[in-house]
């Protein structure tokens, strides 16, 4: 980082299916929240950056830079950025290019989603523009089809049990019922994960994160707080796996978690705790690969062995993750810095003990852009 | 935009220019909640490795043929779907026209050992698998010393006692073990050759045991040779699964009640075999739904061991 980039604080919406509330209800709630947190006024915000993918599909509401700025006093510059899932990852790495560039002292950044108000299909539809549409929309694709179809390659390839594989879910849930915030605060035991509607076979219901509602904001600014931020990185590879060379790895995050670990000049085993992008319970386990904490084919040791929880080896998603906390596509980049920032102040729910340093893992698409935070007590 | 005429028309162009290649199945999925416009039923869809390279992501169409990774696919122009503007969207589906020869590999030089008590439905089971698994698995015939039955499901290879003393010296036969009833001494077992046979022809011998088949089996062919299931009858207690042990026999209709008191003696004794030796079976599986159990044995079958 070419400044010191700091969180002076953040608010999230409850995840879940929030009928009462609008896309615009969601963001200005989690606004407020996030001003109040970070006890500045809302006039010191230099820069307003959100990240949001499906807004103009499923809700009519594009420009949404300045849908929020025109809600400030001031009306500062303000900005949307979209990488699919990884939006409110990128939201995040773009505030922080603000701050380091001196564009901005105090930055606003918000990850905010809206999909419960359409038909399933139709939200189906509109998360596979995450994908390419010459290559995988047109042979009437899903995003679960095409976990599905790396689940299914990957269990050929490396003898990954059923079984196994919900151990991945089963562990977010288990997280999940302390945070008050998350959309199932319900542990649910791998037998009945086993047992769910298939989707896209091999993947079942549970193994696939929500579609959820939801929004989160944090503040970023130049000045001085308890938890900084190390490293930022966005690393990008080809939107479609049939032009990739690897089903069962993704380049992005290799390339954006070894660039942060190189700026924040940081060792793998220095992290206390993550935040991963588990979308789907197969991808949790291709992540720990990618990042180097298994060998390839062994991502699902540390859940097979109930290594993930608090005090375990490696404690992943404390919120519950995007399985069980919810994911509302936009918010979850967002959503995973201010979960770090809680651990990193001792002020999660669910509490990983002396945590100095935690790493936010946020993907969008099959992986086409991934984005790595890696965040410590200052 | 996707799906409009211009859209369409520039797609149907690049079909026409692009020479339609075979190729191999690197993976594949049944998509049950198919987005909108792609209707409502399930559809395959499966990643293909190209002949000229490239890879493709397109539906698949299997008349008889399961799709498998590594399968053989060749490409059809089909209609995809029709729009509700009333315009067709065509693409190419590929067919899958042979299995994968791979398979085979994984499950050379093993053997699915069914291990369960009478009345928990190891007969059922079996014939189900062996008919999800025609392509690939066989059962082993079972020599027996007892008199054949009227409409016998079981691969049964009739033998006298004698036969039967002689192929245990000879060590042609691996595993046996005997039954005592009331009215006959009825001895059942396996031979080597016939296991051996099978995984010759590159296929899975699937074998039905009691505890007594199963140890022989495992001391002669090594206990990693084998994947063994336990089966168990449905019911939280030890009391529930023996009564629905009883229920089953007597809706069966096959023995007197004699026999199925015998029967449910065997049986009692089989239960505890799953507790008194635990490392002899790898998996042990509830029969509640049939369907399901047979999904679940045939899904830890063909994984790589």
């Amino acid at each position: 980082m070419r400044e010191q980039v700091f969180v002076l604080g953040g608010a999230q919406t409850s995840f879940g299916e929030l009928w009462n509330k609008s896309l615009v209800d969601l963001i200005d709630e989690a606004v407020a929240g996030a001003i109040e947190s970070s006890g500045i006024l809302p006039t010191d915000i230099d820069a307003v950056v959100i990240g949001n993918m499906v807004g103009g599909e499923l809700s009519g509401q594009g420009h949404l830079g300045a849908l929020v700025s025109g809600g400030l006093p001031h009306h500062p510059p303000a900005l949307r950025v979209e990488a699919a899932c990884a939006s409110g990852g990128v939201a995040v790495h773009t505030a922080c290019a603000l701050l380091e560039s001196g564009k901005a002292e105090n930055v606003l950044v918000i990850g905010a989603e809206k999909l419960t108000d359409a038909p399933n299909d139709l939200v189906t539809s509109a998360i596979m523009n995450a994908g390419n549409s010459d290559r995988d929309t047109v042979a009437g694709l899903t995003f679960p089809g095409i976990f599905g179809l790396i689940a299914n390659r990957y269990m050929y390839d490396y003898g990954l049990t059923r079984d196994d594989l919900s151990s991945v879910s089963a562990a977010h849930h288990e997280a999940a019922v302390k945070n008050p915030y998350a959309q199932f605060k319900k542990s649910i035991p791998r037998d009945v994960i086993s047992k769910s509607a298939p989707v896209a076979d091999p993947l079942r219901l549970l193994d696939c994160s929500p579609i959820s509602d939801g929004a989160a904001a944090i503040i970023l600014s130049t000045n001085p707080s308890d938890v900084q931020i190390s490293a930022s990185q966005v690393a990008t590879d080809h939107v479609s796996l049939a032009d990739r060379t690897s089903m069962t790895s993704f380049l992005s995050t290799r390339t954006a978690f070894q660039n942060a670990l190189k700026e924040a000049g940081w060792n793998r085993n220095d992290i206390d705790c993550m935040e991963l992008h588990d979308c789907f319970s197969i991808a949790a386990i291709l992540h720990l690969e990618d990042m180097g904490f298994a060998e390839e084919g062994q991502g699902v040791r540390f859940y097979k062995n109930n290594q993930t929880h608090a005090n375990g080896e490696l404690p992943i998603n404390m919120s519950g993750g995007l399985k069980a906390c919810g994911h509302p596509i936009g918010a979850t980049g967002v959503k995973q810095i201010l979960d770090c920032y809680k651990q990193l102040t001792n002020r999660a729910p669910n509490q990983v003990p002396n945590c100095r340093r935690a790493l936010a893992h946020n993907i969008g698409g099959i992986g086409a852009t991934c984005a790595i935070h890696l965040l410590e007590h200052a | 935009m996707p799906n409009s005429a211009p859209e369409l028309h520039r797609r149907l162009k690049k079909i026409k220019e692009q020479p339609a290649t075979p190729g191999t199945l690197l993976s594949f999925t049944t998509i049950h909640n198919p987005p909108h416009g792609f209707g409502s039923e399930p559809y395959s869809v499966g990643l293909i490795q190209l002949e000229d390279g490239s890879r493709v992501h397109a539906q698949l169409t299997h008349d008889g043929y399961i799709p498998t990774i590594g399968a053989h696919v060749v490409p059809r122009l089909r209609r995809i779907r029709t729009l509700e503007n009333g315009l067709f969207v065509n693409g190419y589906k590929y067919e899958v026209v042979e299995t994968a020869p791979e398979v085979k590999l994984h499950i050379q030089q093993y053997v699915l050992a069914l291990t369960g008590p009478s009345g928990v439905g190891k007969t059922t089971i079996t014939r189900m698998l062996t008919s999800l698994m025609s392509s690939y698995a066989d059962q082993v015939p079972i020599y027996t010393t007892r008199q054949p039955k009227k409409n016998e499901v079981e691969p049964y290879t009739y033998v006298t006692k004698q036969e039967f003393d002689r192929m245990i010296e000879s060590k042609k036969m691996i595993a046996y073990t005997h039954m005592e009833s009331n009215s006959e001494e009825r001895y059942y077992g396996y031979c080597r050759d016939d296991i051996e046979k099978i995984w010759k022809s590159g296929r899975l011998p699937l074998v039905v045991t009691d505890i007594h088949l199963l140890k022989g089996l495992s001391e002669s062919l090594g206990r990693r040779a084998i994947l063994s299931c336990g089966l168990l009858p449905p019911g939280k207690s030890r009391r529930r699964m023996i009564s629905n042990l009883l229920h089953r026999l007597r809706i069966r209709g096959r023995d007197t009640e004699a026999q199925i008191q015998e029967r449910l003696k065997v049986a009692t004794y089989d239960l505890d075999a799953f507790d008194a030796h635990p490392h002899l079976f790898d998996h042990l599986v509830v029969n509640d739904k049939l369907e399901a159990c047979v999904e679940h044995i045939g899904a830890l079958a063909v994984r790589p061991a």
